[in-house]
């Protein structure tokens, strides 16, 4: 029995690892992955003006509006540039304004502004460019000048300069949580990870679809070509189903993994080539994010976060994979089985997005409830943990409510398991179901 | 010995299979014969230990079969049950280790059975490329891979031209010469009729003939007398106990009652002229199976 159980699982995971698709499809999935990690540095290789410095002429007949532009320009675009660079470059120009038409015109990196004085408005601007601006370049210069035009607005009021630039200093707040057990430093990595926390679970989320679908298609086919009466009549259904949930979890663990290496592979290679000049990229904002964990001390809630999040996705692996294989057992043909798959998914997909939503719906009862509910849970639960929504006593009653389901899905699944697997009509199924259940 | 016996099977408030008794003994070839939904395949099933029976019970050498006597069995279903993105290699070593072999034993035993059918070519082949008849021959010896006590075979000879049903029915016998329990479904009378000495015929689940075949034709009275010469068909129809006359080409058929008519018809035929051809033979088992059918249809 034994062995045949281990034979079952070696035949399922070969027929899906010793594949030319298996091989095609992780050389694609390694090449997306590291690209993805390194998309700044392709962008960079291929050429394009956002590294280079856009030349703003200025026409300035208030004399004082240029020093005023430039700092204003360098802060709105500090971000965007690497240290010592310039996004704008400002040039005080002699030149008519014709003269300077004519050079924009040559070149859509220059841009001509003119600032004139106005008694009603403070200022008067005028922006010339060639074509259509960038929407983030329109946006750092008119930021630029608006904040230009309230200090020159200041100046003239005969607001000292100290005042103005105390004005426009960072303002520091100072945060105090009175709930003991909740620290300042976590709030703002609470906040990162709301928005980090999808992006790390949506591997599961597909692991999860490729798992219920691969099942699916194995038993079907199995099904379909009648080789399940030769199967079954060899070893017991029990033991063909656990094969399969056995081999489809092995599969997924193989697959994660090699996504896992695959993401090693990108930072690897991000690290060899020195990443991109325009931005830190994907790479350097993980970097940020975890050296923002580290000092946090949000880290040390990792310890727990990231193993009880594991044991409560690998709980859902195994509930998926026996639902599964309880599903394909009762259709006749793969068709029928993604129909009958098709509101699981979506259930699971509602559970995707309100881990995104989380974050907006604090303290939602609703949210909260579904958090216990399983095939959700192993989505919901721990965005809602990392948020401060619930604590780690909530997290483990949704691993205690999985592993119910999975015996419950165990015990009567493999009923219908038994009847269903040899059964190639749809007519009365439910009948033959219920019975099943019943006996 | 496999026993089968009083096996009834329900599914729901439907009757699959009423009251069904018989046995098969080492070295016997079965046939169990029935139109489409007459219930062989739910007996198979049964056999196969896939379905319980509701009532009645089903034995080999004494034992109830489950899977610690499935690997004593070979099942050739009617349907191709071959997974065919396997090559043929992938899946008789999959059938075979199912069946509780050894993969050394599975190759040789593999490579003596290709040559055999003539199919050594395809050993690397995936099952989708082969042509219908070969899947079925691929089919067969994953069927008979494992040397089973009890073989069962659901219409083996689908799909194969007279070639191949003649190397299927050389080793069919051999498998029964060597002390093989074989129970064997065909639509094909003539197939069963080279095969088997006992049989079964069921309807509607229910058995309405069964025994060893020499006995069922005896019991079947009507004859059929084969005559060639310068004969007048009306005359002979006009005799007691001639049924129907059919003509065959230069050959007539004449379908009569029972053997005690035989005389009458060969005192009319002894006045023809041209006579070269007299033989009495028995009904053949399509005629038998379709006469039990038929009468049973109409009752």
């Amino acid at each position: 029995m034994k062995s045949k159980l281990n034979y079952l699982i070696g035949i399922s995971l070969n027929r899906k690892i010793k594949t030319k698709w298996f091989m095609i499809a992780n050389i694609i999935l390694a090449i997306v992955i590291a690209g993805i990690i390194n998309i700044d540095s392709i962008i960079t290789f291929f050429g394009g003006d956002f590294n280079d410095t856009r030349n703003l002429y200025v026409i300035d007949e208030t004399n004082m509006a240029i020093p005023l532009l430039e700092e204003h320009l360098k802060a709105n675009s500090s971000s965007l540039v690497e240290e010592g660079k310039e996004y704008f470059h400002v040039v005080k120009s002699e030149e008519s304004f014709e003269e300077l038409k004519k050079k924009v015109e040559e070149d859509d990196k220059n841009i001509l502004v003119v600032i004139k004085e106005n008694p009603e408005t403070v200022l008067e601007v005028s922006v010339v460019s060639n074509s259509f601006m960038d929407s983030i370049d329109f946006q750092i210069l008119s930021t630029a000048l608006n904040n230009t035009k309230v200090s020159i607005a200041m100046a003239n009021s005969n607001i000292p300069i100290e005042e103005i630039n105390k004005i426009y200093s960072a303002l520091d707040i100072k945060r105090e949580i009175l709930d003991e057990n909740k620290k300042s430093e976590d709030e703002g990595m609470s906040m990162i990870m709301t928005t980090v926390f999808p992006v790390v679970i949506l591997p599961f989320f597909m692991l999860s679809l490729f798992l219920v679908q691969m099942i699916g298609a194995e038993v079907n086919d199995e099904k379909t070509t009648r080789g399940m009466e030769i199967i079954i009549s060899n070893v017991s259904p029990k033991t063909h189903f656990f094969a399969k949930v056995i081999a489809g979890n092995l599969f997924v663990l193989i697959q994660g993994s090699l996504l896992v290496v695959f993401a090693a592979f990108g930072f690897l290679i991000r690290h060899l080539i020195g990443g991109s000049s325009i931005t830190n990229g994907l790479g350097g904002e993980v970097s940020n994010v975890l050296s923002q964990l580290l000092s946090s001390g949000f880290g040390e809630k990792l310890i727990y976060i990231i193993p009880i999040t594991l044991l409560l996705m690998v709980l859902t692996f195994i509930a998926y994979s026996l639902l599964a294989g309880i599903l394909a057992s009762m259709t006749t043909n793969i068709e029928d089985f993604q129909q009958v798959q098709t509101p699981i998914m979506i259930i699971s997909l509602v559970g995707y997005y309100l881990a995104m939503m989380a974050g907006m719906f604090k303290g939602a009862l609703f949210i909260k409830i579904l958090s216990f509910v399983p095939f959700i849970s192993a989505i919901l639960s721990p965005s809602l943990l990392v948020l401060g929504q619930i604590g780690i006593i909530e997290i483990l009653i949704s691993c205690l409510i999985m592993v119910g389901a999975i015996y419950l899905l165990i015990k009567y699944g493999l009923r219908i398991y038994k009847v269903g697997i040899l059964n190639y009509s749809a007519k009365g199924l439910w009948k033959k179901m219920l019975k099943a259940l019943k006996n | 010995m496999l026993k089968v016996e009083n096996v009834t099977k329900y599914y729901g408030d439907f009757k699959a299979v009423d009251q069904l008794s018989f046995t098969v003994k080492p070295g016997e070839i079965f046939g169990l014969l029935g139109v489409n939904g007459a219930g062989k395949t739910t007996t198979f099933r049964m056999i196969m230990g896939l379905l319980d029976p509701t009532e009645g019970e089903i034995t080999l050498n004494g034992k109830k079969i489950d899977y610690s006597v499935t690997d004593q069995i070979g099942f050739l279903t009617e349907e191709r049950s071959l997974l065919t993105k396997m090559t043929v290699k992938e899946q008789c070593l999959f059938y075979g280790t199912l069946k509780g072999m050894q993969e050394k034993d599975i190759l040789s035993k593999l490579d003596h059975l290709l040559e055999k059918f003539e199919i050594s070519d395809y050993k690397e082949k995936k099952i989708k490329e082969l042509s219908k008849g070969n899947q079925q021959k691929i089919q067969f010896i994953t069927a008979i891979i494992n040397d089973p006590k009890l073989l069962i075979l659901d219409e083996p000879f689908s799909g194969l031209d007279p070639f191949n049903v003649e190397l299927f029915k050389n080793e069919i016998m051999d498998m029964a010469s060597r002390g093989s329990m074989i129970i064997f479904s065909s639509h094909r009378m003539e197939h069963v009729e080279l095969f088997c000495k006992k049989l079964v015929i069921l309807l509607k689940g229910k058995p309405v003939l069964s025994g060893y075949l020499k006995d069922i034709k005896e019991q079947y009275r009507k004859k059929n007398i084969f005559i060639k010469g310068d004969i007048d068909s009306k005359k002979l129809e006009q005799i007691e106990g001639v049924l129907e006359v059919v003509e065959h080409g230069d050959e007539w058929e004449v379908k009569i009652e029972s053997e005690e008519n035989v005389e009458d018809v060969f005192a009319y035929v002894s006045s023809c002229k041209h006579m070269t051809k007299f033989v009495v033979e028995e009904a053949s088992l399509n005629e038998i199976f379709i006469a039990k059918v038929g009468e049973s249809y109409e009752k």
